[in-house]
């Protein structure tokens, strides 16, 4: 066996040794953040929806027909908007049950 | 005898702005004509600007003006006469062509497009716009004096407290944004991921204060800013003026003056012929007079004769300004 292919083989075998190492790191960290942080997190991001949603519907109400702001005003902050309409509008329709309260 | 009109300016060397309000068809537009006429004619460069959707300073320099941007009807004097309708459509195409840029479309969703189109239909929409366009020229201050002639009662004044109204709004979606962008910030956190860059709702809402804020210090401000009152010697005029100075009061602002227009000289009652008409009627207005003086003697800058034509033209104008500054308390006829 030429020595140059020897050298090639150990280079690959370092690489996944290194990948494998990666991947477990990133497992025991998905693992403690999901013990740890990821309640707070969706908690977190919960309360933030809510926030956005609140926000909407100050600026954009009348889209819905509460006309809280002056439309022209509205209007500057219609454009940061309208990735949220969607979601905002299907929140604020949707029925309501007592499964709301696990999740 | 107060202080006469020409005595308030010369006492208020750094007035910026002047406002006059009052009643449909009592003369806030003739007035403002010939104040922006007698300050040009002494070295300045005023701007009449014209609120009203009813283009009467068109009708009374006999130019089309309307919606055509600042004109020099004579010299260093010059007018504007905004078209709210025209503002409103070129704002939403602003609207458009931000939300083109920003997500990258070339057509507006629908659902959105239509929420464009009746939002500017609203009333409301036409006072801002107006609102938006005077701030806009004060904030260029590129004249030495600014005459506003407000439409009729209310709204001239509500802006300011609308004004009001909406910087407390605006601290409030202050508030939640920043609410927002903390919990985005501490989830970014928590996930080992960097946090957000700066939020450009809450740069826009600040800009829309900062603006709002302007406007309504400019107004407020009395070293700066002068409210007047155009009346009749008739008894609404003067219901309305009592009310008026309420409001001023609850806004915190103070009326610099009141100018009564449309006296009929009262020199004509020597003439033994007059007709019964006439009489009656100059009877009724000197009554009237009485009770202003009593009330707003402290406020009263000029009186104006009734015209024997009506006041259009360069040529009236200039004679309206010469009863108004010169001539104050007189109202006999030149």
């Amino acid at each position: 066996m030429p020595k140059w292919f020897k050298r090639e083989r150990k280079e690959e075998k370092r690489e996944e040794e290194g990948g494998v190492k990666k991947e477990v790191k990133e497992a025991v960290k998905g693992v403690f953040y999901g013990m740890a942080s990821h309640g707070m997190v969706r908690y977190m991001l919960k309360t933030r929806m809510y926030l956005e949603h609140l926000f909407m519907l100050i600026t954009l109400g009348d889209m819905l027909g509460f006309p809280i702001l002056p439309p022209y005003y509205s209007l500057k902050l219609l454009p940061y908007a309208i990735p949220h309409i969607k979601t905002w509008k299907r929140s604020l329709f949707r029925e309501r049950d007592v499964t709301d309260l696990l999740y | 005898m107060p202080k006469s009109l020409k005595e308030f300016f010369d006492a208020s060397p750094e007035l910026r702005i002047v406002v006059y309000a009052g009643k449909g068809g009592l003369g806030k537009t003739t007035a403002s004509a010939a104040t922006a006429y007698w300050f040009s004619k002494r070295g300045k460069k005023p701007l009449c600007f014209s609120t009203d959707p009813q283009a009467s300073l068109s009708d009374i320099f006999e130019r089309d003006i309307f919606g055509k941007g600042v004109i020099e009807v004579a010299p260093s004097l010059y007018v504007v006469e905004i078209d709210a309708d025209k503002r409103i459509a070129e704002f939403q195409e602003e609207v458009r062509a931000k939300i083109r840029e920003l997500y990258k479309i070339e057509k507006i969703p629908d659902e959105i497009d239509e929420y464009i189109r009746t939002a500017a239909a609203e009333p409301a929409m036409h006072e801002s716009a107006t609102y938006d366009a005077m701030a806009e020229l004060l904030a260029k201050g590129e004249y030495d004096i600014y005459i506003f002639d407000m439409p009729p009662f209310g709204h001239g004044v509500r802006m300011i407290s609308m004004a009001q109204i909406l910087d407390a709004w605006i601290d409030k979606m202050e508030e939640t944004r920043r609410k927002a962008a903390e919990y985005e910030e501490a989830v970014a956190r928590l996930k080992g991921l960097s946090a957000k860059t700066e939020d450009e709702v809450l740069v826009e809402l600040r800009e829309i204060r900062r603006k709002l804020d302007f406007f309504r210090e400019s107004l407020t401000n009395p070293k700066t800013c002068a409210f007047f009152m155009v009346i009749i010697p008739e008894k609404m005029a003067i219901l309305d003026t009592e009310r008026a100075l309420e409001m001023f009061d609850k806004l915190g602002i103070k009326l610099s003056g009141i100018i009564v227009n449309q006296i009929y000289p009262p020199s004509l009652l020597e003439n033994p012929n007059i007709s019964t008409f006439l009489k009656n009627r100059i009877e009724m207005q000197q009554k009237y007079m009485k009770v202003i003086w009593e009330k707003f003697e402290e406020y009263i800058r000029a009186l104006v004769p009734m015209f024997d034509r009506e006041p259009k033209g360069l040529d009236m104008i200039a004679k309206v300004a010469e009863h108004m500054f010169e001539r104050p308390w007189e109202v006999d006829v030149i």
